[in-house]
């Protein structure tokens, strides 16, 4: 093996890191020389992105709509029974408890929950909650809905902050956005995947399983 | 060397702002991580222009995405993810019509400094552009920006061994460069 085949010593490295005394032959220390020197040489030459581009940039900033700080989706709840196994039956119960006293809410209110049309067979009821107490209006806009900004529509919470819909969504894997005050789409931070779309827009993933099973 | 990541706590008391509607407090962060980043910038996608691009639409996803920004007294790391993406992907559609012969180097020489500090600027191009991506940013971020491996490890979210290997192996591709300039 040749001596250009076999690299740099260790000290040669560490030399060019700045670190440490130069190596003992004439050779590889004047290679580490004009490494050096190149670098100077490239990092002289490389030019600067000026103040001007600071300009450029807030000039667009300041055309964006304001960032709206949001929170995503909680739980979701499955109007049917789910087998279980037994070690995680207490987990479960949990779930179902909390799934029977939304639905409960629901018919109770006479509610029909957004996009369930009476009764989906099979459908999976997938509660989102979005926090935007600066917003006049939010709306839930997805695959599962043809992108329409106004057909699934967040009621506003007691506490004025919080806004929630429930939606029944067959399984399957759907995109989806928040729609704040008709304008600003905004993915959900707390979305388990994110997906660019072809115009370089980011979308939210959900994925609806066969058992009630919801990841985001 | 290049700026190093602020003071975590100012960071996020701006982010507030911002959030809070006042716009303008942005440009704050806007100058000082431009600066910051500006050379890893140009070093990554090869051209100031496109740099340019790259940083104004990393700044532009950035302001979008603000409110998800889950720890803004690390706004730093959070916007250089941001900018690698827009660089890596501004670079591969520049590069879409560029080719390695655009850099063109000198014939090696001893008598003028002026030519053998453009000839060593132009080897030290070429060899950047043949590194694999990680490599090469990995390398621009030590040696070019100058940052020490734990800053290097928190922007690129990577273990500071990895890093120094990845560091190592590019140094030795460079050195093969000038080796087989000069040699």
């Amino acid at each position: 093996m040749t001596e250009a085949e076999r690299g740099w010593s260790d000290d040669a490295h560490r030399y060019a890191e700045g670190a440490g005394a130069p190596p003992d032959g004439a050779a590889e220390r004047a290679g580490v020389d004009r490494f050096v020197a190149a670098v100077q040489a490239y990092r002289n030459g490389l030019p600067s992105l000026g103040d001007e581009l600071d300009v450029r940039i807030m000039a667009g900033v300041r055309a964006r709509p304001r960032p709206v700080r949001v929170t995503g989706w909680r739980w979701l709840v499955a109007p049917r029974a789910v087998s279980v196994r037994p070690a995680l039956a207490a987990a479960a119960a949990v779930t179902l408890i909390v799934a029977s006293s939304v639905l409960t809410l629901l018919l109770l209110r006479g509610e029909a929950p957004a996009g369930l049309d009476g009764g989906a067979t099979g459908s999976i009821l997938v509660r989102f909650e979005v926090h935007a107490p600066q917003a006049e209006r939010v709306a839930l806009a997805g695959s599962f809905n043809a992108w329409s900004d106004s057909s699934i529509v967040f009621t506003r919470g007691g506490d004025q902050d919080q806004w929630t819909v429930t939606v029944a969504l067959a399984p399957g894997r759907y995109q989806y956005l928040f729609v704040v005050d008709g304008s600003e789409w905004i993915p959900d931070p707390l979305a388990h995947a994110q997906i660019e779309d072809e115009f370089g827009q980011v979308n939210s993933l959900l994925v609806v399983g066969p058992r009630g099973v919801v990841r985001s | 060397m290049a700026g190093g990541l602020s003071d975590g706590r100012d960071d996020a008391v701006i982010v507030q702002r911002v959030l809070r509607g006042d716009v303008e407090a942005f440009g704050v962060l806007v100058h000082r991580y431009r600066e910051a980043f500006g050379r890893y910038a140009v070093a990554s996608c090869g051209d100031a222009d496109v740099a340019a691009d790259a940083m104004q639409e990393a700044w532009i996803r950035a302001y979008d995405a603000l409110a998800t920004c889950e720890h803004p007294d690390r706004f730093g790391a959070w916007f250089f993810r941001i900018l690698r993406n827009q660089c890596h992907n501004h670079r591969s559609r520049s590069r879409t019509h560029a080719s390695l012969d655009d850099v063109t180097v000198p014939a090696p020489t001893r008598t003028d400094a002026r030519v053998e500090w453009g000839e060593l600027r132009g080897l030290m191009e070429r060899a950047l552009q043949r590194l694999p991506t990680e490599q090469r940013e990995a390398f621009v971020l030590r040696h070019v920006d100058g940052r020490p491996y734990a800053e290097m490890a928190a922007l690129l979210g990577e273990r500071e061994d990895r890093l120094r290997m990845r560091v190592h192996r590019a140094r030795e591709a460079v050195r093969r460069e000038l080796e087989g300039h000069y040699d």
